[in-house]
């Protein structure tokens, strides 16, 4: 039973839209020019820490070709002979079909299983773009630019995590059957 | 009734096919992607100017508000420091005087020894002043976005400057976007000139702070502190842009070079319109023209 009410629908659309939107913005404020040094090394992995988010929230509202569209964008922004265009889209696709698959690990575990979840996901997202990267273009390229922006993203995840989480009702009993997944009620995501 | 039915149950058996081959399905698109990447580079990269035009205004959109945050942070930082700089400034600008003093005199030389020469000048340079709308911060490119285009008169390779010397060439052009490479980037090749010794010799960026000076004669002849100017071989760029100074030999005969520019705390960039920028053609392989000499 649906209330059909307008503040009913622009609450629903509402839901449904912003796992999608915060990724492409996220995929957006990659590029911003922020010179603040730490600050700025978070911003290449924010989208893939809210595909990483949404995927444990509601991962129906975050459709794998939605990722696919997003990473590509992300690809082809990025430019330059040395990003292989879909190598993020493989990335995101790869993350949430890990997270959907270990969604019991994951939701509804204490935080800091949460954050080391996603410390082991980012390593393989991160190995897996420089593979790609270095194969795509034969070069040994250095890694350390990479892996200094995965510490700072792994240090700043409890900050905003937690932040994309709230997408998530407090109460489960609240949403649609599709989006429960295995949680039980009364069980919450931190 | 039948037929519906039929349709209903095929339908119902694709979409759970679907289901459950979602991710191969989605993995296989991925790489699909890369392999036209590879094999098409024209087509992607019209999808990649495509993007950053549709992206742009976005892009500037957000660049605002970070650039006052931006300017913020430093404006606290330099307060710290604000009495230091006051007396390192003045002592600065005494000394530049005399040096202004000095460029005048030559320059009124100068022109009458071209004069008596009749020397003639290359082409007059034309300048277009751009905003950073973007940093290319992928670990693995050095570049930035800018928010003029084709529009404006920006086309691929011109030189984009800052105000301390050369930033990087234009690589890729929208209708009102633009991207940068710049000169740290692992792609970019520079021609280049020592100013002390006038050798020549080819800048290569390896995606560090610092650039690889190769492919000169003597570098022995290389000292620390010496300048790097652009040569203006390859005809794209204007000649005597400073690019960078030397700062320490390296076994096997490269010397590493640090860029004058500020690549940390760019904002706004000049794109030089030197006017012959045809003659080089294809700027999307960088390596190519100062590779023929």
């Amino acid at each position: 039973m649906r209330a059909d009410g307008v503040i009913a629908m622009l609450d629903r659309w509402g839901r449904l839209m912003t796992p999608g939107t915060v990724l492409l913005f996220f995929v957006l404020l990659t590029f911003a020019p922020l010179r603040v040094p730490y600050v700025a090394d978070i911003l290449p992995l924010l989208p893939a820490l809210a595909v990483f988010q949404f995927s444990l929230a509601t991962p129906e509202r975050l459709p794998g070709p939605l990722l696919l569209l997003a990473g590509v964008l992300l690809d082809l922004l990025l430019g330059g002979p040395t990003a292989p265009v879909g190598v993020s889209a493989l990335g995101f696709v790869l993350i949430r079909a890990v997270v959907v698959a270990n969604r019991r690990y994951l939701v509804g575990v204490p935080f800091l299983f949460q954050w080391l979840g996603f410390c082991l996901l980012i390593m393989g997202y991160v190995l897996l773009v420089w593979v790609f990267t270095a194969l795509w273009t034969w070069r040994a390229l250095d890694a350390g630019p990479a892996l200094a922006q995965y510490v700072v993203v792994i240090v700043a995840y409890p900050l905003i995590g937690p932040l994309l989480a709230r997408v998530r009702p407090r109460d489960p009993l609240n949403v649609p059957e599709a989006s429960r997944g295995t949680a039980q009620p009364g069980e919450t995501s931190s | 009734m039948a037929i519906r039915d039929d349709f209903e149950v095929v339908a119902g058996q694709v979409r759970l096919v679907l289901q459950r081959f979602a991710l191969v399905i989605l993995v296989v698109l991925a790489f699909a992607f890369m392999l036209i990447g590879k094999a098409d580079t024209v087509l992607v990269e019209n999808a990649r100017v495509l993007a950053l035009d549709l992206a742009s205004p976005l892009l500037e959109a957000i660049a605002r508000p970070v650039a006052v945050a931006n300017r913020t942070i430093a404006d606290l930082k330099e307060f710290a420091s604000l009495r230091e700089d006051n007396a390192r400034l003045r002592e600065e600008n005494a000394r530049l005087i005399t040096w202004q003093a000095a460029a005048r005199r030559l320059e009124n030389e100068n022109d009458r020894l071209r004069e008596l020469s009749q020397f003639r000048e290359g082409p007059e340079a034309s300048f277009i002043t751009a905003r950073i709308v973007g940093d290319s911060v992928s670990a693995y490119v050095r570049g930035a976005l800018l928010n003029v285009g084709r529009k404006a008169g920006v086309t691929t390779g011109q030189a984009v400057l800052t105000a301390e010397g050369l930033a990087g060439r234009v690589a890729e052009v929208g209708e009102n976007s633009a991207r940068v490479l710049f000169v740290t980037d692992v792609n970019s090749r520079l021609p280049v000139l020592v100013e002390r010794t006038r050798e020549r010799a080819i800048l290569a960026g390896d995606n560090s702070g610092l650039m690889r000076l190769t492919l000169a004669q003597t570098l022995q002849g290389v000292q620390r502190g010496d300048r790097i100017i652009t040569s203006g071989h390859g005809g794209s760029f204007p000649v005597g842009i400073p690019v960078g100074e030397a700062v320490q030999a390296v076994d096997g005969g490269s010397v590493k070079v640090r860029p004058f520019a500020d690549f940390s705390r760019l904002e706004f960039v000049r794109v030089v319109d030197y006017g012959v920028t045809g003659l080089v053609g294809g700027a999307s392989t960088p390596a190519a023209s100062p590779k023929g000499r």
